[in-house]
This record gives C-alpha cells, sequence and structure tokens, in this order.
C-alpha cells in the first residue's frame, strides 16, 4: 500500500514512533486549509504560521489526544487549530491586517488573469473588501462564514471542527451572512454617498 | 410556501450543495414571489461571488516551508530522544530482573541453611564425627572427603567425637611439635616448618591431625 493511500490513523501512529515521511503525508494533507483557515480568521500571516506549527506540535508530542473513535484527524485539527486562533484572537482582538501578503510575507501579486488593468484592480477592490467585512465579523460568525462559506465545508463538517450541533452552526452561519451583506454594503455605499455628498 | 422570515433563515442556502431540495424550491418559489426576499438573494449571490474571489485568491496559500522545517526538527529530536531512554528502560528492567534473581537465591540458601545438617548417617557412623561444615559447604565438603580418605590421623589419647561440631584449625608450625600430639618426627627435621590442620572438637581440643601431602609422607617414611 503506497503511503498516500494510508489512513490517518495508521499514517499518525507510525510519525508518533518517528516515520518522518508518514508525518510529513499527515502535514501535507492537512497544513493548507488549517493555514487558510487561521489566516482568515486572524488576518495575520505570522499568526496563520503559529497557528498550524502549535497544532502539528500538539500532533507529535501529545498524540493521544487524538481518539479515533470521537472522530476524523482532520476534526480534530481543525479543532485545535480553533483553540489556537481564538486564544489569538483573545489576545489581540483587533490585530487585523488587512494588507495582501502571501504566506511567506512577501507582497501579494494577481495571478494571471485576461483582464484589463481597470478589472483587475476592481477585482483586487472586491477582494480586499471582502476580506475586510469577513475579519470585522464577531469571531463565532467568521467561524462559519470561513468554514461553510470560503472553505465549503458541509454544516456537518463545520459542526464537528467547531464541536456544536448543526443548528448552532446554522444559526451562526444566517447571522454571519446578514451581518457579512450589511458590512459590505455599508463598504461599497461609502464611497458612492461620498461621492454623492460631494456633488 | 415559504414566507419572508423563513426565507432569511433558510433561503440563502439554496445555491450550497448540502441544500434540502424541497426546502431550495420553496425558497426559488418565494424569491419569485417576493421583491424584497429576491433583492436579499441577489445581494447575497453578488457577496458569494466576492467570497469565491477571495477563495481562489487564497486557494494555494499554505504554510510557509519553514513551519515544515521546524517541525521536522522537533520530531527528529524527539526520535533521538527515545532512543536511550529506551535503551535506560531495558537497562533498568534488566537491573530490576537480576536483583530478583539474587535476592530468590540468597533467599533460597538462607532457607537452605536454615534447615537439619544433610549428612548422611552411615559417614556418621563410620568416621565417629561429623562436621556442620560437612553439610554446607564447599570446605565441609572437602572435610567430609579427606576424612573420608582418612588423611585425619586421630590423635592419640582423643576419642572420635558424635557432636559433628567440629572445625578445622590450619596451623604453620614446626616439626618438632608435632611429637606433643603423639607423632613421630624426624630429629633431623624437627626444626622445618610444616603446614597441618587440626580437626578441633566442640571443646577447644584437637582430636585428629591432618599433615600435608609432604609432610603425610615424611611421616609415613618414618
Amino acid at each position: 500500500m503506497k503511503i498516500l493511500d494510508e489512513k490517518p490513523e495508521a499514517l499518525l501512529k507510525r510519525a508518533v514512533r518517528g516515520d518522518e515521511q508518514a508525518f510529513l503525508t499527515l502535514y501535507q494533507r492537512h497544513q493548507s486549509a488549517l493555514y487558510r483557515y487561521a489566516l482568515r480568521m486572524t488576518g495575520s500571516a505570522w499568526a496563520a504560521e503559529e497557528v498550524v506549527q502549535e497544532v502539528f506540535l500538539v500532533l507529535i508530542r501529545e498524540p493521544e489526544k487524538y481518539q479515533v473513535e470521537r472522530g476524523e484527524l482532520g476534526a480534530f485539527l481543525y479543532g485545535v487549530a480553533r483553540n489556537r486562533v481564538m486564544k489569538h484572537l483573545e489576545r489581540t482582538p483587533r490585530e487585523l491586517s488587512l494588507d495582501v501578503m502571501n504566506a511567506d510575507g512577501s507582497a501579494w501579486n494577481e495571478p494571471e488573469d485576461p483582464l484589463t488593468p481597470m478589472m483587475i484592480a476592481e477585482k483586487r477592490e472586491r477582494i480586499e473588501q471582502v476580506r475586510e467585512a469577513v475579519l470585522g465579523l464577531p469571531a463565532e460568525f467568521r467561524e462559519a462564514v470561513v468554514l461553510c462559506e470560503l472553505e465549503e465545508m458541509s454544516y456537518e463538517e463545520a459542526a464537528s471542527a467547531c464541536g456544536c450541533p448543526i443548528g448552532t452552526i446554522r444559526s451562526r452561519l444566517h447571522r454571519g451572512r446578514a451581518l457579512l451583506l450589511a458590512k459590505l454594503e455599508l463598504l461599497r455605499d461609502a464611497p458612492r454617498r461620498a461621492s454623492a455628498g460631494a456633488k | 410556501m415559504m414566507n419572508c422570515e423563513e426565507f432569511e433563515l433558510l433561503g440563502l442556502d439554496m445555491d450550497r450543495v448540502d441544500a434540502e431540495p424541497q426546502e431550495a424550491a420553496a425558497a426559488v418559489q418565494h424569491a419569485k414571489a417576493c421583491a424584497r426576499c429576491n433583492a436579499m438573494l441577489e445581494s447575497w449571490r453578488e457577496v458569494k461571488g466576492d467570497l469565491r474571489l477571495l477563495r481562489e485568491s487564497t486557494r494555494l496559500d499554505s504554510a510557509p516551508a519553514r513551519v515544515e522545517m521546524r517541525l521536522k526538527q522537533e520530531l527528529r529530536t524527539r526520535r533521538e530522544a527515545r532512543v536511550p531512554r529506551s535503551t535506560v528502560v531495558v537497562a533498568s528492567w534488566a537491573l530490576a530482573a537480576a536483583a530478583v534473581l539474587v535476592a530468590s537465591v540468597g533467599w533460597l540458601q538462607t532457607h537452605h541453611k536454615a534447615g537439619p545438617p544433610v549428612v548422611s548417617s552411615s559417614n556418621a557412623g563410620m568416621i565417629g564425627n561429623t562436621s556442620q561444615k560437612a553439610s554446607n559447604g564447599d570446605g565441609a565438603e572437602m572435610l567430609l572427603a579427606d576424612y573420608d580418605s582418612a588423611s585425619f590421623t586421630q590423635l592419640p589419647g582423643s576419642l572420635p567425637s558424635a557432636s559433628g561440631y567440629e572445625s578445622i584449625l590450619e596451623v604453620r608450625m614446626q616439626r618438632g611439635a608435632l611429637e606433643r600430639f603423639g607423632l613421630p618426627v624426624d630429629p633431623d627435621r624437627a626444626s622445618e616448618f610444616v603446614d597441618v590442620d587440626f580437626l578441633v572438637g566442640e571443646d577447644g581440643q584437637p582430636q585428629a591431625v591432618r599433615l600435608h601431602q609432604d609432610l603425610q609422607m615424611a611421616t609415613e617414611t618414618q
């Protein structure tokens, strides 16, 4: 059996015994989603990096914390990441980095796109607005929006990651959406109102 | 038919993959009939489009390589730390097992010593005395064997003891002194030093004597 086909539990057992390849396979499977989640929740590339590192350190140092019968490894890792993110948000509730950065801290570059410079600028502005609006949501609503809308998780998966019932996730998502709509309207109407007032 | 309140709660889910088909159909019907809810749906779809742009712009985001390096380092450190620890554990168990073994053997020996002396009555009868050492240790076995082989010579005027508590006294003395015990001695060699074993009885008196081989031969010659 190829290592990529192995079940997470088997890979974890091997990783705990010091099998680097098994650990890296697990890491590669999950790190990207965890990083995006942490980045979208904290708005900080540095914090997201810390969160991912801490999550996998837990897996290395305290593998017994993961119990197969309580769910999938992915959900467990999300749970650990969520705790770290929430702690980070408690410490620095308004540390919202609005700079568009790559993971390594370099400036974000627009992907190759057959659009005019004007269209590219407009697209980038919209992305910035929605990013700002998401980061401005209260943490629990932001989490629901990030998991269900940006990570495209099902309600069940999101509920498992958050450790709460599906109904709670739906309720948070409903309120998150409403707030997001209101924030974006405010952000987009403000320049219009400003320009209308100038006339 | 869905009302506006229900639409606010459930209507925006209609585009989701995991949306209930019946709910989605009801939401579509309501949106067609209600301008306000339809406007909200349109706004949401616009936001969904923006969210998709954000998702795509960060689709390839991942933790920097330095995180992987740090984690690999941690894994290696722990793996290296685990090897000596397992050695220590094995060594500890081995030591513990050895201690238990030594204690068991010690206990068995003590238990064995506490029992009655194991000397055959035939031997006791034949030599007229037995030694406590005869039943216990290597030295005692040797004494018994030597006595059996009659290397000890009963001293004149002493009777074999039946108590079984004799001991051997090894002394270095002048050959001439053996005369005091009634043994014949060559006067020319009376000043020579010889090694002699005395079998001393419970009363502290010598009962038998064993000369070392050379002396034995010399005395026999005489």
